[in-house]
């Protein structure tokens, strides 16, 4: 009874769904101007998060590298353009997952994580168009309203309940509970939706290449798979929806993502030399943070795919960091090719000669691999672990 | 009928229970052997408060109001200055911190909410206190650090002490003051309406050290005017070392 009455005036759940067919994503609404918050509770959320960027500016996470913020500030604007770019901060965030957020008053967080991933300019204008999507649309306040609609329901549907208490209206009060959850993760998968449909309607008129948007979901399910496979776990799905997801599954992201993509900009530039230009120097600190999350099949994906535009020495390093850290005595073999192949290419890495050395002690080539250490404290004589590295070299004869 | 009224005051809790910390009691502590007496020429530094104010939906969720907060702000800002004779000692107020000294502040200020976190629950609480720590407790022993990395707090080469000051009031809206009303006289369920958090703490600019803590997670004051604010700022520097408020 009771839950028949509420449902409708629930309304929290409006559905919203992109079919794999769909025609390319229209244009954006036309930009408004500088936006101010209005209302009570949009004030009181953006007062809560420009508290929260102030903390974020000054946060230890934050990677203060202007030449790399300001290229990713390039990047967003040339997706959705310079009049709505400059409603937004970005912040790079040294943390090593695949994720970047938009909060209510324009602050954009980027994970290394992400810049890891993309392979070029394309796909990660999508990515950041879809995140300026949430807040054009102004989604944190409307899932806000829709929380707080919804577990005031359950307040005074819990006191209801207990009013009557008999099986039957603890049976309702269940379900009015299961709908109420249901349709908040349904509310927030909507939300997505309407996000990547915005960021592709930014990306379609801009000059970067639209496809790119559903090619970062396709490389996104080959490294979980390959995560998964290496782990020996049952192969993930693609297309189920959980009830408690947050977003929509990766497979359909990557389906309707292609259908909403103009077809005619398909042969557009997407910008991958000026992507891996800008982010060669933060390259190897980002492998090394994803080597240490220890998600072997992952990261062997990740190395594969950025040597897809060739090998090189940081690349050969990382992978060979990543078997020898897995450190079966099968793995040191393949790590000492890797690291030959880094000096190979480049004979100045002093981590190169490092792991050389130790993975060449391990199986059993003593001398060479303490020439191999004795080549890196040549190189990095200062370096944090000189000291313990000196204990495994051959002593010096005393006099 | 047992398990309905509890599921029941599980479902209205739930939300308060996420931002309520588990600790009911106001409890004040100080560590051993420190004494600041009134005039002894030390400085205190004041940094920023945190002061978050909002309501509380009919669910529970803290809803933030602007208007509100920066009210309270101004409000307490001003308590605190009027207060600062009656401290004993003289304050200084944290200069405004950029680029790396900013970091350092956020750091800190992060650091502090930790530790006192960690003071409230593992030793205010009694319920929660470690076991290894039990003669400790029993001796009334106080000992936590932020660290000597507080010395380069901006400001710290001027004072000998920092009073690091947190408030959040989350007031309860109509429509949960009615659910509190209608659930007490209906199913006789307990319902929260408001949550009034505060602690202070002096920590130590010198060692790191926390000198004084004082926490209470029913605050009384209505920091959205100034009486109310005047009520709450005594309140939170209730016992301050050598300092007479709340003692006249």
């Amino acid at each position: 009874m009771m839950l028949k009455s509420a449902l409708p005036f629930l309304a929290i759940a409006s559905s919203f769904a992109i079919s794999a067919n769909a025609k390319p994503a229209p244009n954006p609404p036309p930009y408004a101007g500088i936006y101010q918050p209005q209302g009570v509770d949009e004030l009181g959320m953006w007062r809560e998060d420009d508290e929260g960027e102030r903390r974020l500016a000054a946060s230890p996470l934050v990677i203060r590298d202007e030449k790399l913020t300001k290229y990713l500030k390039d990047v967003l604007c040339s997706a959705v353009g310079t009049d709505r770019c400059n409603s937004t901060r970005i912040y790079v965030v040294r943390e090593p997952t695949f994720n970047a957020t938009m909060s209510p008053n324009g602050t954009m967080r980027v994970f290394s994580g992400l810049l890891l991933r993309m392979r070029n300019e394309a796909e990660l204008a999508a990515i950041l168009g879809h995140e300026f999507g949430h807040f054009e649309s102004r989604h944190s306040l409307s899932k806000f309203q829709a929380t707080r609609r919804g577990t005031d329901m359950l307040a005074w549907g819990a006191l209801l309940a207990s009013m009557t208490p008999s099986y039957d209206s603890r049976r309702t009060y269940q379900s009015l509970e299961i709908s109420v959850y249901g349709s908040l993760f349904r509310y927030s998968r909507d939300n997505e939706r309407e996000a990547d449909l915005l960021g592709l309607g930014y990306l379609n008129k801009s000059g970067l290449r639209p496809q790119a948007a559903s090619e970062v979901w396709q490389n996104l399910i080959g490294e979980i798979e390959a995560s998964a496979t290496s782990r020996g776990l049952k192969k993930p799905r693609f297309d189920a929806v959980a009830f408690t997801a947050s977003h929509p599954p990766e497979g359909e992201r990557a389906g309707y993502l292609a259908a909403l993509a103009e077809p005619t900009g398909a042969d557009r530039d997407d910008g991958a030399v000026r992507y891996r230009e800008a982010l060669s120097g933060w390259l190897p600190v980002f492998l090394e943070d994803q080597i240490k999350l220890n998600d072997f099949g992952g990261s062997e994906y990740i190395i594969a795919k950025l040597s897809e535009s060739g090998w090189t020495p940081h690349l050969w390093l990382a992978r060979a960091e990543l078997y020898r850290t897995r450190g079966h005595q099968r793995d040191l073999v393949n790590a000492v090719q890797f690291y030959s192949n880094a000096i190979a290419l480049d004979s100045n890495l002093p981590d190169a000669y490092r792991g050389l050395g130790l993975s060449l002690i391990k199986t059993g080539d003593q001398t060479q691999g303490q020439a191999a250490l004795s080549k890196y404290l040549a190189l990095k004589p200062n370096a944090d672990d000189a000291k313990m590295i000196a204990l495994m070299l051959p002593k010096e004869p005393s006099q | 009928m047992k398990s309905i009224v509890w599921s029941i005051a599980l479902a209205i809790g739930i939300f308060a229970c996420s931002i309520a910390p588990s600790f009911a009691q106001e409890r004040s502590a100080i560590k051993q052997g420190f004494e600041l007496a009134p005039n002894s020429g030390k400085r205190i530094l004041v940094l920023r408060p945190s002061v978050r104010v909002g309501a509380q939906s009919t669910g529970g969720l803290f809803e933030p109001n602007a208007d509100w907060t920066e009210k309270a702000k101004e409000n307490i800002h001003r308590t605190l200055k009027e207060y600062q004779a009656k401290l004993g000692n003289a304050t200084v107020v944290a200069p405004e911190a950029y680029g790396e000294s900013a970091q350092i502040v956020e750091e800190h200020m992060a650091l502090f909410a930790s530790v006192s976190q960690a003071v409230i629950e593992y030793q205010f609480f009694v319920g929660n206190r470690l076991p290894t720590k039990k003669l400790d407790n029993k001796n009334d022993v106080f000992d936590w650090s932020l660290g000597t990395g507080v010395s380069e707090l901006p400001g710290a080469k001027d004072a000998d002490y920092a009073l690091f000051i947190y408030n959040k009031d989350a007031y309860g809206s109509t429509g949960r003051k009615i659910l509190q009303v209608m659930a007490l006289l209906g199913p006789g369920v307990a319902v929260q309406s408001g949550e009034h958090v505060g602690y202070a703490g002096l920590v130590d600019l010198k060692t790191g050290d926390l000198l004084w803590l004082n926490a209470d997670a029913a605050m009384g004051g209505d920091v959205r005017e100034l009486e109310g604010s005047q009520k709450r700022v005594s309140q939170l520097l209730e016992d301050f070392p050598g300092s007479n408020i709340g003692k006249e």
